[in-house]
């Protein structure tokens, strides 16, 4: 051991720490490399400038609230100033957009919605706001670009509309919300009858049905027993009052008729409609959680999609 | 050279190291697999097969659970028991309670497992086993410290090597993250449910602590001791700097501690708490960097081995990655540069570049140079290791620089605002602008999964070769002696 100390690694010429473990392994009694001594130093002057910065040691029941401060215009529209802090931070950066965008917001309150429509500055804000609005409150169901999904969430991108395309029907959907109902005809009709109905049905928007079963459907749709025509009219249009769908055109929501892959499966779709009927079209009321101004500027935005009236 | 192995076989206890070694593979190539799904299930959703047992939340805690306490962690047990008993020139203290740290280990990697397919998760990152488990953890724990430290102290050196400490103050400190973040109440004594001590931001701000100290001391301090032995012995060089080790070992533990309310910046922590994690986060930097100093200083002299030794050439790249890793985690944790990063793939990245960049290879490094002399023999393939090497390397850097971009477009896009100051991204549109990153991301996984699968065969191939020379050694001295 003696032997060791303080001996010199044979491939360095550093003199060693003296120890020896497992056979060969030995430490050089190098010091520490001046620039790690002193970027070691560099970073706690970093930490002492970020202690004076912002809130840093807890002192007592309070802590250092730092040197930045952040400024704001509150929501009485006093002006406000703290010490540097998150929830400060938060609320500078929503006042400000919130001043920044009041003047269109006032506008769209003030005008009517066709007038809003033309504008072209409140357009543009339109689309920029109410993408914003309607990706973080609608694209959910209605998807991204409004398209909907067949099966769940109607398309609002097209002119095709249960509770009505207009402003004014929009604005009422949005604002109180919609709940679609349609009773179920398995206990009502017999399976044959249920048949005779899908055929008929299908045959509306142009399928190709059996036109023994279309004759007796059709029948039974205008008929007291099967009593369709109360909620989907005489001529299969729907009503619009009550958000009753358009039998007549090609575009289907609950049974996905477009996405079957042939006549059987089609009218299979619309069969399980009839039989289960429909208790899940429910659109929320949004009122409650965006303002009236965010509701309008949103209606002028789905109308906008497509397929406004 | 051979007449010393022979000899070390003999004087030290190998058999526990054999098997931590071994599951330390099954358990990398069983953890990186799944990482390779989850990571394939994000590019490609059907991956999901609508089955919940497969679905990313459940599997994303295997992946952990089995990379960082099946892989990581047999791997540290098994190089700790190998180190403490070489440079202690001891046998192992107890090794019947080893063997059962083995056991115990193992089980617990199991169930954690089979606890997370089947749904139940403590939803704490990286603590997601139950309280059950949690228990079987502590005890294998107190016999693991028990062993460690009793093997220290029958040492026939004076001196403790370096690489013990930091072997040491991992299992301390592990022993007290596991115990304090784990203090709940169960529901009922057979209900795997129940409810932790602390409430809301102090319980984050715990959970937070015990998190980045895993990083610290599991990931971190345990692979620097891995490092501080198998890299001057592979070298055949003396450690840089003696005091370095000292300074740099001391100053880790201390600033390490502070700093795991980073991951709490810009939420409901205070905000003074998320300024002392930063700073301390920043003063972090330069003792993560000495470690990485006195492992390059190491190699040095020794250069022209890289050419031709992969195993070197594993070491020095993951000193590299632990340098660049330790350098960009100080960075995001400053409060302006982490409102970008924070909740982004950037995150998902800096951890990988750490884990597979740092602790993947230097462990693959040292099993590489362990393995061999567990069972007295050579390794089977150098050109396998050397195209795991590459494998390996390729796979890191595709991986973290698919997080990189799209880690720094999502910050970018949830930030970004129109003229008129709404929001001009939607989520779903940051969503669909990873796509492509997320499928460069599982391709670089595939790549390090490969090299992985090689180190199983190459490992495969080296043990048996390894028993059958020892079972022909055995023949002919039964041969000599009749």
């Amino acid at each position: 051991m003696a032997d060791n100390t303080h001996s010199q690694a044979k491939s360095t010429g550093v003199q060693t720490t003296g120890h020896v473990w497992d056979g060969d392994l030995q430490e050089l009694n190098n010091p520490l490399p001046v620039w790690w001594t002193y970027t070691f130093y560099a970073t706690m002057v970093f930490a002492l400038a970020y202690w004076l910065a912002y809130p840093s040691w807890p002192i007592g029941k309070g802590f250092l609230p730092g040197m930045n401060t952040i400024t704001y215009v509150n929501t009485e529209g006093k002006e406000e100033s703290w010490h540097w802090n998150t929830r400060a931070k938060l609320l500078k950066e929503t006042q400000d957009a919130v001043i920044a965008q009041k003047p269109y917001y006032d506008k769209i309150a003030g005008l009517p919605y066709e007038e809003i429509a033309k504008d072209p500055e409140l357009s543009s804000f339109i689309v920029s706001a109410g993408k914003a609005v309607f990706s973080d409150n609608c694209a959910a169901c209605h998807q991204a670009g409004g398209q909907g999904k067949v099966g769940f969430f109607p398309n609002l991108a097209d002119d095709d509309w249960l509770y009505g395309g207009s402003y004014a029907t929009i604005n009422q959907t949005l604002t109180k919300g919609r709940r679609g109902y349609m009773p179920p005809f398995n206990e009502s009709l017999e399976a044959g009858q249920i048949d005779q109905l899908a055929h008929y049905v299908f045959s509306l928007s142009g399928g190709k049905a059996d036109p023994a079963k279309v004759a007796k459907g059709k029948d039974l749709f205008h008929s007291q027993a099967g009593a369709c025509y109360y909620c989907h009219g005489d001529n299969a249009k729907g009503r619009m009052d009550i958000g009753s769908a358009n039998l007549t055109d090609q575009v289907w929501l609950w049974a996905d008729v477009p996405g079957s892959p042939d006549d059987t499966v089609k009218i299979d779709a619309i069969r399980k409609v009839i039989v289960g009927g429909l208790n899940k079209g429910v659109m929320p009321a949004w009122e409650g959680r965006l303002s009236a101004e965010q509701i309008k500027l949103l209606t002028v935005y789905v109308h906008e999609l497509g397929g406004g009236k | 050279m051979s007449a010393t192995s022979v000899a070390a076989t003999e004087q030290y206890d190998y058999d526990i190291i054999k098997k931590f070694s071994v599951m330390a593979i099954v358990w990398a190539v069983v953890g990186m697999s799944a990482g390779v799904y989850i990571a394939s299930e994000l590019a490609w959703p059907f991956l999901n097969f609508d089955s919940p047992y497969l679905s990313f939340g459940r599997f994303r805690p295997v992946h952990t659970g089995a990379v960082i306490f099946g892989f990581g962690g047999s791997a540290l047990f098994a190089t700790s028991y190998y180190v403490v008993q070489r440079t202690c020139q001891t046998r192992l203290f107890a090794p019947g309670l080893a063997t059962f740290t083995f056991w115990g280990w193992q089980a617990v990697i199991v169930l954690a497992a089979l606890s997370y397919v089947s749904g139940f998760s403590q939803g704490r990152e990286y603590a997601e086993m139950e309280w059950p488990i949690d228990l079987l953890i502590l005890f294998v724990w107190v016999a693991y410290g028990a062993v460690f430290i009793g093997t220290l102290m029958q040492r026939k050196q004076p001196h403790i090597y370096v690489a013990n400490w930091f072997y040491l103050s991992f299992i301390l400190v592990t022993a007290l993250l596991h115990t304090f973040n784990n203090i709940a109440v169960p529901v009922s004594l057979f209900s795997l449910k129940s409810y932790s001590l602390f409430s809301g931001a102090q319980d984050a701000m715990t959970q937070w602590w015990y998190g980045h100290n895993a990083v610290g001391f599991f990931l971190t301090a345990a692979f620097l001791g891995m490092m501080y032995y198998f890299v001057p012995k592979h070298a055949g060089r003396p450690i840089y700097s003696y005091r370095l080790s000292i300074v740099h070992f001391w100053a880790l533990s201390f600033m390490y501690m502070w700093v795991g309310t980073h991951h709490l910046h810009w939420t409901a922590l205070p905000d003074w708490a998320s300024t002392l994690g930063a700073t301390f986060s920043i003063m972090l930097l330069l003792p993560s960097w000495g470690g990485m100093i006195n492992g390059i200083m190491t190699l040095s002299g020794a250069w022209d081995k890289l050419r031709t030794d992969p195993i070197m050439r594993f070491m020095i790249v993951a000193l590299s990655f632990y340098g660049m890793s330790t350098f960009e985690g100080p960075l995001m944790s400053l409060k302006d540069v982490n409102a970008l990063s924070h909740y982004t793939d950037w995150t998902v990245g800096h951890v990988h570049s750490g884990a597979l960049g740092w602790v993947a290879m230097i462990a693959f490094g040292s099993l590489y140079h362990m393995i061999p002399k567990l069972w007295n023999t050579q390794i089977f393939s150098v050109r396998l290791i050397n195209a795991h090497f590459w494998l390996a390397t390729i796979g890191t850097l595709l991986y973290i620089t698919a997080m990189w971009i799209s880690g720094i477009s999502q910050g970018l896009m949830w930030r970004a605002f129109d003229d008129f100051g709404n929001l001009q991204y939607s989520f779903v549109e940051s969503v669909a602008a990873m796509h492509p990153f997320y499928a460069m991301r599982a391709i670089g996984g595939m790549f390090f999964l490969t090299g992985m699968l090689l180190m199983a065969y190459n490992v495969f191939a080296t043990i048996r070769q390894g028993v059958r020379d020892a079972a022909s050694a055995q023949a002919r001295s039964a041969v000599a002696t009749a």
